[in-house]
């Protein structure tokens, strides 16, 4: 085994004094650095303002929307809940704690974890980083392009805030697919990987591991959204385009399609029309980034494709704003199809969203996150449903595209699977 | 007064001439093809009257809204619709690979003489401009195999017009290669003293490279892609005069072999110069095809710098991706082609591609290398339906 990157030999050095830590040293380590980001006073949040737009091809507002959003998630007290939500007791995280069936169990990280980022939005990156040093694993993080900013400055804050914490994190970026040694020494020395992309790195990464260490993988996903007919109307159109504006749509839990139920006060033919609307309104109040070339040129392939069918006769109804700042394209034939061009976003008529399973089903592996408007008598029982047919996560359009730092992403506690136990049995 | 249909045999005939070389004014065919696709293509129809554009309002060939390719998906963009397509003589499909049946574009073609009569001269005048005997090697399967194939036609289409033998298709309905059919047919021209027009895919090439030379022990991918050497090796080499045509692989998407390289490898393992291999970029959208002049003149023997050109009878505009206005100049934008040659179909086509003017030509520019689309849910696109090709 080579052993020459003085990053890892740093990283891993610092794992013994990490796992010394009491986890409210560390939460308020990483409480602190993460309050930095929300002062308006601080060059940090002031440099990632200045960066984020132009890395992550996102507006100012949108950046600001963002790092305001992430960067609260990183407070003490969502930390806290973070391990309450996912550790019976945190403290195993600490020593051995007494279990629920009397013997005693602790969680331990790992000497050295590798997170490895590909193509992601703003965010992920420093995200991963903050859950490895909460589970003690000192982390060498290579961000995805367009995210290397936030992790970054995110490192440099922790550092500045404690040197033992400072000295378990490391971030580094280098061109995916190229050859890096650097990573094939991690991939190598690390006790974990995680990884963010496709199913092409996915699988390269799974390759070059070879199941001597465990992987855990967040491939790239989607999501939806359902509005039932007695809450169809302008308030879910506005909350839903808001969660389909949310990172300019990038964002695996960005809905790309909304399944409207008929029978309502508003149609689902209307509420598509809402929908625009409230898109409209925000292409000036949360202005969409510059769009890629690649992502403007589906957008208008798919736009004028949804013109020429509705223009068939075949039902469908497309609007649009200027360029491609965002399109609604209302299709009367339930169908599950993504659309991934920035701000392009679907809306079905379905009879009713109880029969709504049988289709989440057939794409779990493809699905993230559901975005359910409906009364609160009807919300347990469609989210049972869901539930079963394998969606991982049910909300509401406001919390759509900002998960909670405990949520169950894509179906595991975001903790617990960076750690391996050991009981201690008397 | 003329019928409909008097008028429609007229405007082929004139179309036909055009094709053939004959003098005529591209704009004003444009215009005319453009009408006659606006009565006859019932979606095209209904784009137009949905817009509330008159066609015969039209007065500039670059005002003629284009249709996405995308669209060949789902509507049938041909002359009669869902029954002209029935009566087509071809129907070619996009390749693909994921979204099932309907993510596949379908270019219905009536006339397969249209194609030929737009196929040949264009290559012609590209590949071998004397028109002299040639041996065409596809590394594609026999059009009978797969029907579906633009590019199996198109061979077939040149081995007719230059390959006294009719020609030679070395892959099988899968595009599964047979290697030695290869070594062998390349045998025969070298026997047969014909210079060998060789067509593939990019993967194909690559296919070709990394798998070695058959009875030869070769080990990883990348190994074959080094000039070739021994006995063995010398049947694989091109005769004197010989042209290598790659088409499709590069577009849209980010790749393990560059371009440079694979040309490197096939110049070596063919024996001929780089400058003897020329990129065809065709769509199956469009019956017409591009071509890069390196087989004809001196053009920049890095791949990379070379331009593609098109018949005169179609003409590309590079779009403003965000506006669909017209780039300035030398601004990298969308394709948007008016192919002349579809006059069963629609002509004006708007692409996913993405190029820059240059010249009497343009340069595809593929995606940005290295990097994975981003944000975590671009490439579901894929899962929905892949790039056609």
């Amino acid at each position: 085994m080579s052993a020459e990157s003085p990053v890892l030999d740093r990283l891993e050095g610092a794992a013994e004094a990490l796992r010394g830590l009491a986890n409210g040293r560390v939460v308020r380590v990483l409480g602190r650095a993460g309050r930095r980001f929300l002062d308006p006073g601080d060059p940090l949040r002031r440099e990632a303002l200045a960066r984020i737009p132009d890395e992550a091809g996102l507006s100012g507002p949108m950046a600001r929307l963002l790092l305001d959003r992430m960067a609260g998630d990183w407070a003490e007290d969502a930390l806290e809940r973070l391990l309450g939500a996912e550790f019976r007791d945190p403290g195993v995280l600490e020593g051995f704690r007494e279990g629920a069936a009397g013997d005693r169990t602790r969680a331990l990280g790992d000497r050295l974890a590798f997170h490895l980022c590909a193509g992601n939005v703003a965010g992920v990156g420093a995200t991963s980083l903050v859950r490895s040093l909460l589970v003690r694993s000192p982390v060498l993080l290579k961000p995805g392009q367009g995210d290397v900013v936030l992790p970054t400055l995110l490192e440099r804050a922790i550092r500045e805030e404690d040197p033992v914490l400072g000295a378990a994190a490391a971030v580094r970026y280098w061109r995916g697919g190229t050859p890096s040694a650097l990573e094939d020494e991690a991939l190598e020395r690390a006790g974990r990987v995680v990884v963010y992309g496709g199913a092409g790195v996915i699988e390269a990464v799974r390759t070059r591991v070879g199941g001597r260490v465990p992987i855990v993988a967040y491939p790239h996903r989607i999501s939806v959204g359902a509005v039932a007919r007695e809450v169809a109307g302008r308030a879910t159109a506005r909350a839903a385009a808001a969660a389909v504006a949310a990172y300019d749509q990038r964002g695996c839990v960005s809905p790309h399609l909304v399944w409207v139920e008929e029978g309502g006060k508003t149609s689902p033919a209307r509420w598509a029309e809402l929908l625009g609307e409230e898109l409209e309104a925000l292409r000036e109040a949360l202005p969409k980034g510059p769009s890629e070339p690649e992502e403007a040129a589906r957008h208008q392939q798919l736009r004028l494709e949804a013109e020429l069918l509705g223009a068939s006769g075949a039902g469908v109804q497309v609007r649009g704003g200027a360029g491609t700042s965002w399109t609604v394209v209302f299709e009367p034939e339930a169908e599950f199809r993504g659309g991934c061009a920035g701000r392009f976003v679907r809306v079905q008529p379905v009879e009713a969203l109880e029969g709504l399973p049988s289709v989440l089903e057939v794409q779990a592996e493809l699905l993230q996150s559901v975005g359910l408007a409906a009364d609160a008598a009807r919300r347990e029982g469609l989210a049972e449903a869901f539930a079963r047919a394998g969606v991982s996560r049910v909300t509401t359009f406001e919390r759509q595209p900002w998960p909670p730092p405990w949520w169950t992403h894509d179906g595991q506690g975001p903790l617990r699977v960076l750690v391996r136990w050991s009981s201690l049995e008397e | 007064m003329a019928t409909e249909s008097q008028e429609a045999a007229a405007l082929e005939t004139r179309l036909r001439f055009f094709l053939g070389g004959g003098h005529d004014s591209f704009e004003e065919l444009a215009l005319a093809v453009f009408q006659h696709q606006a009565r006859v293509v019932p979606a095209y129809r209904g784009l137009l009257a949905g817009r509330g554009l008159d066609p015969g309002s039209v007065r500039d060939w670059r005002e003629i809204p284009p249709v996405p390719v995308r669209a060949f998906r789902s509507l049938p963009l041909v002359s009669g619709g869902e029954a002209g397509a029935a009566r087509a003589q071809a129907t070619f499909r996009t390749s693909g690979t994921t979204g099932g049946e309907g993510a596949r574009g379908r270019h219905s073609v009536l006339d397969l003489s249209l194609y030929r009569a737009s196929v040949v001269p264009n290559a012609a005048r590209h590949l071998n401009p004397r028109g002299q005997p040639l041996r065409v090697i596809g590394l594609v399967p026999q059009p009978a195999d797969r029907p579906d194939s633009s590019l199996a036609a198109m061979t077939e289409i040149l081995a007719e017009a230059w390959d006294p033998a009719g020609g030679h298709f070395v892959a099988d309905a899968g595009w599964r290669l047979d290697l030695a059919r290869l070594g062998q047919a390349i045998e025969d021209a070298r026997g047969a003293g014909l210079p060998v027009l060789l067509i593939g895919t990019a993967f194909a090439f690559v296919h070709v490279l990394d798998e070695g030379l058959p009875g030869r022990r070769q080990s990883g991918p990348g190994k074959g892609t080094g000039p070739a050497s021994g006995a063995k090796a010398s049947r694989w080499l091109l005769p004197p005069g010989s042209v290598v045509v790659e088409t499709g692989g590069f577009k849209g998407r980010s790749r393990t072999v560059g371009r440079a390289e694979l040309y490197r490898g096939i110049a070596g393992r063919f024996g001929l110069p780089i400058g003897r291999i020329v990129n065809e970029y065709g769509m199956t959208e469009m019956l017409s095809q591009f071509w890069e002049r390196a087989a004809i003149e001196d053009e920049p023997a890095t791949p990379g710098e070379r331009t593609l050109h098109g018949p005169p009878w179609v003409r590309t505009r590079v779009l403003d991706p965000e506006t669909l206005a017209p780039q300035e100049e030398g601004t990298p934008g969308l394709l948007a082609h008016l192919d002349l040659a579809n006059l069963h179909s629609v002509s004006a086509l708007l692409t996913e591609d993405l190029g820059i003017a240059e010249g009497e030509g343009f340069r595809l520019l593929g995606r940005r290398p290295g990097a994975e689309p981003r944000g975590c849910s671009l490439v579901m696109e894929e899962l929905f339906g892949g790039h056609g090709g």
